[in-house]
């Protein structure tokens, strides 16, 4: 069986012909995992230095001349890279007395945080599809960014106590801002807010649990969905981007709401994270620190949004991006410094970060070509093996040569 | 360009875009599945804009031009973009006084736009750009 | 979807049982079923004052007609498909006959499972063993209603 790094549900049932070391036909790879399988064999990043291409050891001795001549760097990416090359990275951060970052800073980090810190009760994906009778969707469209989602764990399969099937076994309730396809399957189930309106849903919702009337418009509706999760016997609610940004980092409503969930029965909490490894860096950096993102280590352990990639790219000197595109993702003023900024960027591929990058050097895409091991989206840790041999070092063999070199 | 309709911006992400993105970011596939914007029926007839049509999309931080669509649902005063760095030059940047970085949801205005949709390389030239 | 008055419309409606059916209306469950064909509507292909409804049930019928279609009626748009696998562990014919793969959410093992994901996209194959097929078939929907794009249809 092959293993799929697409996306952080890590699916782990993947049969591939490989014919002559090369990727032929595949089962069971949905479309998304189906186009980074075939991702290997076209764009790759090539080892450059200042618009020139070079030798990859070229390339990862600018790399360490970089960050080895900066006061203070930062290390930023890491959701696509092994556990492994993560523990490198803080050890490298630590070493050149840098900041580290990911990007949760801007999207899940704290949901995450409250995680694995135990302020939100969590359960594993498989616990989901053996117990779970209600799932709810919040901000989040797995169908869309994690399409095995429904069918592997939280509404299709067959589980422990759930033989009967979806129909009758199981419910799915999609809070969103418009109909996506995850809504489109819910039917029903489907609860459309106002953009921004998360907080008030949760105010709604947290009345009608106590069996007071919400402030909303069909309240019938409201009362109702409070009666249904008062009833369920196992809950789970995978949130989303959407729901992080909505409630721009205060957290306060929706711990309360999920505490008041618990008070009734029981409901758990899993973040539906982007990268296939962003909760093994939140894990990492947090086992260290106690924190899952923007953390210095020029003077102690320090942590706070002045250190995160929004914040920091006004004081910082040198940029390493790992196995990421922040100028692609985020706000054209800060992709502007990271293109001023002495940037190196490690990667699989060419993206717009590579581009801005002065030093660029290429990577293994792990699963396929390269092994390792990661923590899927609910933070069970999962090994895995290359499947085809491949010239590209891994991001750990990467990661730990350039630190040999500062 | 002064005037067009205020719009409320929404960015989310497809399954077809994160395709075409593995396949490569610099392909006429990552452009069309990301250099569009999802508008209400009446948002459009109001702008006089057609499906598949150029939309001119303008903030304080930055504009584009992008391929407008037509929604299935109805969402008056609401567009929904894949996130993108098309999307990416509308936003601007600035971290909240609560310290948190906007990346969702932002107001733009939007017109009938003129020739046709930006490209990623005209992207980066204005990234690039002093 | 299509449906009965669509083709309905498109017949000659005389109600002259020349296919042999007491009514056209009967005709177009028929067409529709594929337990008739176009042909077997002498009317509508002999005289020329029903060229354009000919025409015109020939292009509404063409999924029908087409290679695309299996047995059973189920049509795959694979540029719709997600390759999610919802159909593949919601199909009651998977679920039976693969307790080990599709049952509990991973792809199929049993070698007896009809619909799998391949290359990113459903495929149907078996398909005798499609609760829609066969003198006994049932109007079973589960691999439609699960689908978050709306990429199978049966016509």
């Amino acid at each position: 069986m092959a293993f799929c790094t697409g996306c952080s549900l890590l699916c782990d049932d993947i049969v591939v012909d490989l014919d002559g070391g090369k990727i032929g036909k595949t089962m069971n790879l949905c479309r998304k995992g189906h186009a980074h399988y075939s991702s290997i064999g076209s764009g790759r990043l090539t080892p450059c230095v200042d618009g020139s291409e070079v030798g990859v050891e070229d390339a990862m001795m600018a790399a360490a001349e970089v960050l080895a001549g900066a006061d203070n760097p930062l290390l930023f990416g890491w959701g696509a890279s092994t556990l492994e090359a993560q523990r490198a990275g803080v050890d490298l951060a630590k070493k050149l007395g840098g900041a580290i970052d990911d990007p949760s800073s801007y999207s899940q980090g704290l949901i995450t945080e409250k995680i694995i810190a135990g302020d939100l009760p969590t359960c594993t994906l498989d616990d989901v599809r053996n117990f779970a009778d209600v799932s709810i969707y919040w901000g989040d469209d797995p169908s869309s960014s994690h399409p095995r989602h429904m069918s592997r764990f939280s509404y299709f399969p067959r589980g422990e106590k759930r033989q009967r099937g979806y129909e009758e076994d199981r419910e799915a309730i999609v809070i969103d801002v418009r109909k996506s396809p995850t809504a489109q399957i819910a039917a029903d189930g489907f609860f459309k807010i106002t953009p921004g309106g998360d907080g008030a849903f949760i105010e709604a919702l947290v009345a009608s649990l106590a069996g007071k009337i919400p402030k909303v418009e069909d309240k019938k509706r409201m009362l109702n969905l409070g009666t249904k999760l008062r009833k369920a016997k196992f809950g789970a609610i995978f949130t989303g981007q959407g729901l992080a940004h909505s409630l721009r980092g205060d957290l306060s409503g929706f711990v309360s709401l999920v505490g008041k969930l618990n008070e009734i029965t029981r409901f758990s909490v899993i973040p539906t994270l982007g990268d296939y490894n962003t909760r093994g860096f939140n894990q990492t950096l947090f086992d260290e620190t106690g924190h899952v993102n923007s953390v210095s280590f020029k003077d102690g352990v320090r942590h706070g949004r002045e250190f995160s990639i929004a914040r920091l790219l006004d004081s910082c000197d040198a940029v390493m991006v790992m196995g990421s595109d922040p100028a692609a993702a985020l706000p054209a003023a800060i992709a502007k410094k990271l293109e001023r900024a002495a940037m190196v960027a490690v990667g699989s591929h060419r993206n717009m970060t590579t581009d801005f990058a002065k030093v660029s050097v290429p990577m293994a895409v792990a699963g396929i070509e390269a092994g390792g091991s990661c923590l899927r989206t609910d933070g069970v840790r999962v090994e895995f093996d290359g499947l085809v041999r491949s010239d590209h070092l891994s991001d750990v063999d990467i990661i730990k040569r350039i630190m040999e070199a500062v | 360009m002064a005037g067009g309709k205020e719009l409320t911006v929404i960015t989310y992400r497809g399954i077809f875009q994160e395709v075409e993105e593995a396949r490569g970011m610099y392909s006429d596939g990552y452009r069309d599945q990301s250099a569009v914007v999802a508008l209400d029926g009446g948002d459009m007839k109001e702008m006089g804009i057609e499906a598949g049509r150029p939309v001119h999309l303008e903030t304080a931080s930055g504009d584009v031009v992008v391929a407008a669509k037509l929604s299935e649902e109805a969402h008056p005063g609401v567009a929904f973009m894949p996130a993108s760095p098309w999307s990416a030059q509308l936003l601007s940047g600035e971290v909240g006084e609560d310290g948190f970085l906007e990346l969702k949801m932002f107001t733009v205005r939007a017109s009938s736009g003129e020739g046709r949709v930006t490209s990623i390389e005209e992207i980066e030239a204005v990234i690039r750009a002093p | 979807m299509i449906s009965v008055m669509e083709v309905y419309q498109l017949l000659p409606k005389t109600n002259c049982k020349r296919c042999g059916l007491p009514t056209c209306m009967a005709f177009a469950v028929a067409l529709i079923s594929r337990e008739k064909t176009i042909e077997d509507c002498t009317p509508l292909l002999e005289e020329a004052k029903y060229e354009k409804k000919l025409a015109g049930l020939r292009e509404l019928l063409a999924p029908i007609l087409s290679a695309d279609a299996t047995e059973t009626g189920m049509v795959i748009h694979p540029e719709k498909c997600y390759g999610c696998g919802n159909c593949v562990v919601a199909c009651p014919v998977n679920v039976a006959s693969d307790p080990k793969g599709t049952a509990i959410g991973r792809g199929p093992v049993s070698g007896k499972a009809i619909l799998m994901v391949e290359d990113g996209v459903v495929k149907c194959v078996n398909v005798d063993e499609c609760r829609r097929f066969g003198p006994e078939k049932v109007l079973c929907n589960a691999c439609i209603a699960t689908c978050p794009s709306k990429a199978i249809e049966f016509i």
